[in-house]
């Protein structure tokens, strides 16, 4: 047992994050219990996973941000503009959905580099900056349309926020599990021949392999449970909802640029010590800059996704959307005080408050009362993160 | 002295009327100072004396106001911490500037990252220099991937040393290496200091201990107010002569100032 015991201490297992997801489970067979079984089936999940979706797309990005110690209060704002602005140039200037998305990039990155370059050259801080940008481009986001409702009809474009004819259907589900299962056990092992050709320490073989097959084994049953929900009348099954399959792709790109470029380390080196980071000669500038900048890429992304989901942009779009996106960051382990977070984290987070949110309106728990529990994981969730830090000698 | 005897009639570093102002105080007012190789000249004074900020401007953490910078005999302008890293110029901070939440491969590292053809991190490769890095440093550092607050004080400065040496610094700017150590740690240090000089690098100390000053020193600057009260080899000095220079801003009565040492071969 020892040797066991040893080798999974050596691991580098982020135990939190193992937690966080038997966490998610067992909230899910609690809810499956009191809803006779409605929660977990495949209508449900379907749902839960695209609404999930605008939420955690800013939330991965958010973590980053947070772990930099910044902050952005406006990203709710912001999309809203963005997205009315969007919807604005297709339904009332009638321009083509690339173009109007491109537009709504730009419309983004401008706000972002205003935003950043106030908080990166001027010093201001990124609370203020983007209080600030919370009104403003809540403001602005009337202005694009007078306040009018923008409705959307381009079919292709609906299709984004999932839906009725937002899945991908269930061949082409089966190849893309497949071929990240592929991905993931191929770069494992890469990854452990690298260690042994460097004379750098492996783990044992059967925890390398549970590692490796666990995330294949999760890829799988959502492959699964997607391709189990048929919509009655319709030929094919619904598989992978497109805003899933965008959400999991944005958390890929971002766990890449934090685990594999200066970039992301950077941000981590920012966010742990400010001083030293300058001292060694990191650009802060730069990359506060360039992480304003990704952030409005992120921005975009989910407005596109938010207004194909509701068929139409308003100027309430995304309104309190930020209080969610930091909740389920923080949620997923990022601390506030900076330095710490991750992006896996940020997932289970907007999981997580999905999960009890969905949960509470099947039993039919009056709106009051789900505010009141909503936050109320929040502040367990930031308890027990205080404590766990504690208890590992991580205090921040 | 062996292989650096041909090179120590050149100046390996030549500040020249430097000057700092904060505000309307002068941080650094007017200072000169040569460092030679295989030289280690300690930098002494009180708080606020002006020594770390001389330093810090050689390290390109603050633009100087005027004056020039000379090494090796030609004049530089050192504007950023990679500039100065550029020129082979290494910095051990007293707050060690590591950042808390990165493992020791990635501060020794940070910054400076190694890379792959596709501009990724090569962390392996990285993981294999550090751990030889680590190794002549401290044969029992096995904390490669902890983050690096949960190390001791003289896990950190094994860290923050091994930047220096990684990088082959040829001007080193130690503030109060031995601050946080025991005295184990401390002889580390020292043994270290030794090493570097015989390896021809040259080494500005910036301590408050004056056991450390006279064990490991050549020379010694003392600055008071932002001015430079006068630079004298070690061994031409008592303690309390350093302490009224450090004290009083006195210069020690009957004893010649140095430029270098040692002392050019005839």
């Amino acid at each position: 047992m020892k040797p066991v015991l040893d080798s999974l201490k050596h691991s580098n297992i982020d135990w939190r994050m193992a937690l966080m997801a038997g966490v998610l489970v067992v909230i899910t067979l609690v809810f499956n219990v009191l809803s006779d079984g409605i929660f977990l089936s495949p209508e449900n999940l379907y749902n839960i996973a695209q609404q999930t979706a605008v939420v955690g797309i800013l939330a991965t990005v958010m973590v980053l941000v947070i772990v930099a110690r910044h902050i952005d209060l406006s990203v709710g704002s912001v999309m809203g503009f963005v997205g009315v602005l969007i919807a604005f140039l297709m339904y009332t200037a009638h321009w083509s959905w690339p173009a109007a998305c491109l537009a709504g990039l730009v419309a983004s990155l401008a706000v972002a580099m205003y935003q950043g370059a106030l908080t990166a050259f001027i010093g201001v801080p990124s609370f203020v900056v983007t209080l600030g940008g919370l009104m403003s481009f809540r403001g602005a986001a009337y202005m694009v349309a007078d306040g009018k409702t923008q409705p959307l009809t381009d079919e292709f474009f609906l299709k984004i926020g999932g839906g009725y004819n937002g899945g991908i259907g269930t061949t082409a589900s089966w190849i893309l599990g497949a071929l990240i299962c592929v991905a993931i056990i191929a770069t494992r092992i890469s990854k452990r021949r690298g260690k042994i050709k460097y004379e750098v320490p492996v783990l044992p073989l059967w925890l390398d392999a549970f590692v490796t097959l666990l995330p294949c084994a999760a890829v799988i049953g959502l492959v699964m449970v997607m391709n189990a929900y048929h919509i009655p009348f319709k030929d094919d099954a619904q598989g992978i909802p497109i805003p899933v399959l965008i959400w999991g792709a944005v958390a890929l790109v971002i766990s890449f640029l934090v685990q594999r470029t200066r970039f992301g380390r950077y941000i981590f080196a920012m966010g742990g010590n400010p001083d030293a980071a300058a001292l060694v000669g990191i650009p802060v500038k730069r990359v506060t800059m360039l992480l304003f900048a990704l952030l409005s890429v992120l921005i975009t992304i989910a407005a596109i996704v938010a207004i194909s989901r509701l068929n139409a942009g308003t100027n309430s779009l995304g309104n309190s959307l930020e209080l969610l996106v930091i909740a389920a960051a923080v949620i997923g382990g990022t601390a506030l005080a900076g330095g710490s977070g991750s992006i896996m984290g940020s997932v289970l987070g907007a999981l997580v408050m999905q999960c009890i949110d969905s949960g509470m309106l099947l039993l039919d728990v009056s709106i009051g009362m789900r505010y009141i529990i909503i936050g109320q994981v929040l502040i367990v969730a930031v308890v027990f993160d205080v404590a766990y830090r504690k208890w590992t000698g991580d205090a921040l | 002295m062996n292989g650096a005897t041909d090179q120590t009639n050149q100046c390996l570093v030549s500040l020249r009327n430097i000057r700092k102002a904060f505000g309307g105080v002068h941080a650094v007012d007017d200072v000169s100072l040569n460092l030679y190789p295989g030289e280690v000249v300690a930098v002494l004074g009180h708080n606020g004396a002006g020594k770390s900020t001389l330093m810090k401007m050689l390290a390109g953490a603050y633009p100087i106001d005027s004056g020039d910078v000379i090494i090796n005999g030609r004049k530089v302008h050192v504007r950023t911490p990679a500039d100065a890293q550029a020129l082979g110029i290494e910095s051990i901070y007293q707050t060690l500037a590591l950042a808390d939440n990165l493992d020791s491969v990635a501060n020794l590292f940070l910054g400076r990252e190694l890379l792959t053809p596709w501009r990724t991190l090569d962390d392996l490769r990285m993981d294999a220099h550090a751990r030889k890095v680590f190794e002549r440093l401290n044969k029992n550092f096995k904390n490669y991937h902890t983050p690096v607050r949960r190390l001791s004080g003289g896990q950190r400065q094994v860290v923050a040393i091994s930047r220096a040496i990684y990088f082959n610094a040829r001007i080193l700017i130690m503030d109060e290496p031995t601050a946080a150590l025991g005295p184990e740690e401390t002889a580390m240090v020292a043994k270290l200091i030794e090493q570097l000089k015989a390896e021809g690098v040259g080494i500005f100390l910036i301590s408050h201990d004056m056991h450390d000053v006279f064990a490991l020193s050549d020379r010694l600057a003392v600055m008071k107010n932002g001015k430079l009260i006068g630079t004298y080899r070690t061994q031409d000095v008592t303690e309390d002569e350093v302490l009224g220079m450090i004290i009083l801003g006195k210069q020690p009565a009957g004893k010649t100032q140095t430029l270098r040492d040692p002392a050019p071969q005839a």
